[in-house]
């Protein structure tokens, strides 16, 4: 039942180009793989390590900006930017967790903030390799032989694709031992320690692997929009990462996937207040906050041990 | 012949000597016992041999391997594991789950193993909860076994806490203070447990303010007073020790020793 589900989601999703959408509606579309991917990855670091990050949309700008500057300086074949793109993030991501969580988990969230500040004004004021604020315009577009990703409609298979690998890779890691140790981790350090648990290695791990899929969807999503400047770094995308995950459900992998994909197509269809939209997801995150302040996963936590105790009474 | 060696053990909070050069030994399937008053320096020495806190100055060995200078999951995978004194547990999962946790001291298996549900994974998944099953059953708790950990009552997560100790296959366990805020019934529980533990031949060193508990488990004593190494020896030498009598009661040695013995 559930693999028939899975089959024909599949299918409907490879085949909704076909269905005729505008290229803004395909445009959406594309976005919400790649915002699957970040929104994943923040939660595999924050729902599982229990490491708030603010540097998700960095790695992915970080995998952009590296793809850009391959492919328009070295001119390399894009294909062949997305490995590197994908290593530099997950070096910088490494980075930050190895230098602050020796210290503490807090300690982690504001090296990441100062991380994501950094890039940002590295890619605003250092014009000499970034172009500044003009950012780097003219990128080719994806190419298989003689097919070429040069519209939403076509790169939109491409993205699925590396979304699906990207989100079942880390559904793996979710569920496996891998997981369940980044849990006890989150939940009670100290005693993970004791039972001989790496909570580093474990941390360092989550973080890398999310840099590494973040900055490879990074570095795709450039050669859709074919010019890389300082916006993909932006903190209003922050903010939509962390209510994704929020309002998803920190943990839940489903729930994320599914808010990552409401809150890309939400925000699209209320346009009409874009000055407001930075006000409207602040009250919603605060919201969340105080309605669900351990997400949906939280209340199904405590449900299932209402259950128990019913059970067992 | 000695398990755990500790030597001149040294720890300072901004100039006061919280244990000040404390040198003792566990022996192998020992139980031996923590004790002193208040703020004597139990809790932090067993800190700063499981490296939750750092110490100042000494070094320890389990066995030959020295343990100075090492990381808490370090040294629980080298065979010495502790319980805390503040109850803790993986609340959302399950007792099992909780269980399987600790067999990371054992690094039975890597991340590749885990991510591709190897063979060997498996045969160790099936082990392990083989394995936590009767380790539950040990402490009593297995009809709780698939239950988040979250609904069990505070002397039922102690229980859960040896059983997850036990897990990590030790040579020794440190336990800060066990009984706690128990009531008496679990009392008797875990102290049955604690025996039993030891009669598997793994050693035991506590920490419990509980005299009756520690006099009634322990062969060997250790007493710290005000961070220094007071006294050591068998329970009824100890209880007989002046200097412990004054030690917790400050002088008044009849009143003490009836403190001793209540």
């Amino acid at each position: 039942m559930r693999r028939v589900a899975l089959a024909v989601g599949l299918v409907a999703l490879y085949a909704l180009p076909l269905a005729g959408p505008s290229e803004y509606w395909m445009t959406i579309a594309a976005t919400a793989c790649a915002f699957a991917v970040l929104s994943q990855g923040l939660n595999l670091v924050y729902g599982y390590g229990g490491l708030m990050s603010l540097a998700q949309v960095t790695f992915w700008g970080l995998g952009g900006y590296t793809s850009a500057l391959l492919a328009k300086d070295l001119g390399w074949n894009p294909w062949a930017t997305l490995p590197v793109a994908g290593a530099v993030a997950a070096l910088a991501g490494v980075g930050v967790g190895y230098a602050s969580l020796r210290l503490s988990r807090h300690s982690f969230a504001i090296v990441s903030l100062v991380a994501a500040l950094l890039v940002q004004l590295v890619a605003r004021d250092w014009q000499g390799l970034t172009r500044g604020p003009l950012g780097i315009p003219g990128l080719p577009a994806l190419r298989i032989g003689a097919v070429v990703f040069d519209s939403a409609t076509r790169f939109y298979w491409p993205m699925l694709t590396f979304a699906l690998v990207a989100l079942a890779v880390m559904w793996r890691v979710m569920r496996s031992r891998i997981g369940l140790m980044l849990l006890a981790i989150r939940q009670n350090e100290p005693l993970a320690g004791s039972h001989g648990i790496d909570a580093l290695a474990h941390r360092l791990l989550a973080i890398g692997l999310s840099a590494v899929l973040s900055g490879i969807a990074g570095g795709m999503f450039v050669f859709l929009l074919t010019i890389v400047d300082p916006s993909i770094l932006d903190f209003y995308y922050t903010e939509s990462m962390l209510i994704m995950v929020i309002i998803g459900g920190p943990g839940s992998f489903w729930g994320v996937t599914l808010a990552a994909v409401a809150f890309t197509v939400v925000p699209e269809l209320l346009r009409l207040t874009s000055e407001l939209r930075m006000v409207l997801y602040g009250v919603v995150l605060v919201g969340a906050m105080i309605g669900l302040p351990a997400g949906i996963g939280g209340l199904i936590a405590r449900r299932r041990e209402k259950q128990w105790r019913a059970r067992l009474a | 012949m000695t398990l755990l060696r500790v030597e001149r053990l040294g720890k300072a909070y901004l100039g006061v000597k919280a244990v000040d050069d404390v040198s003792f030994t566990v022996g192998p399937g020992e139980i031996a016992g923590l004790i002193g008053p208040n703020g004597s320096g139990k809790s932090t020495t067993i800190d700063c041999l499981s490296a939750f806190q750092r110490a100042d100055a000494g070094r320890w060995h389990l066995g030959d391997v020295e343990l100075t200078g090492r990381a808490p999951h370090a040294i629980a995978r080298l065979g010495l594991t502790r319980t805390f004194q503040a109850i803790r547990c993986y609340e959302t999962l399950s007792l099992v789950e909780n269980l399987l946790c600790a067999t990371e001291a054992r690094r039975a298996v890597g991340w590749r193993d885990a991510f591709f549900a190897t063979a060997r994974l498996r045969a160790h998944d099936r082990s392990a909860r083989a394995r936590a099953a009767e380790l539950l059953d040990l402490v009593g708790l297995a009809r709780y076994a698939d239950a988040p950990a979250g609904i069990l009552s505070y002397g039922q997560r102690k229980l859960l806490a040896l059983a997850g100790a036990l897990m990590t296959e030790p040579k020794l366990i440190l336990l800060d203070e066990p009984v706690a805020g128990v009531n008496p019934t679990m009392i008797r529980t875990i102290e049955r447990a604690i025996a039993r533990i030891n009669a598997a031949g793994i050693a035991l060193l506590i920490v419990e303010h509980n005299v009756e508990f520690i006099m009634a488990l322990c062969s060997r004593v250790i007493v710290l007073d005000a961070g220094r190494l007071l006294a050591e020896g068998p329970p009824a030498i100890i209880r007989e020790d002046p200097r412990v009598l004054e030690a917790y009661m400050g002088g008044a040695p009849e009143e003490a020793e009836a403190g001793l013995r209540a």
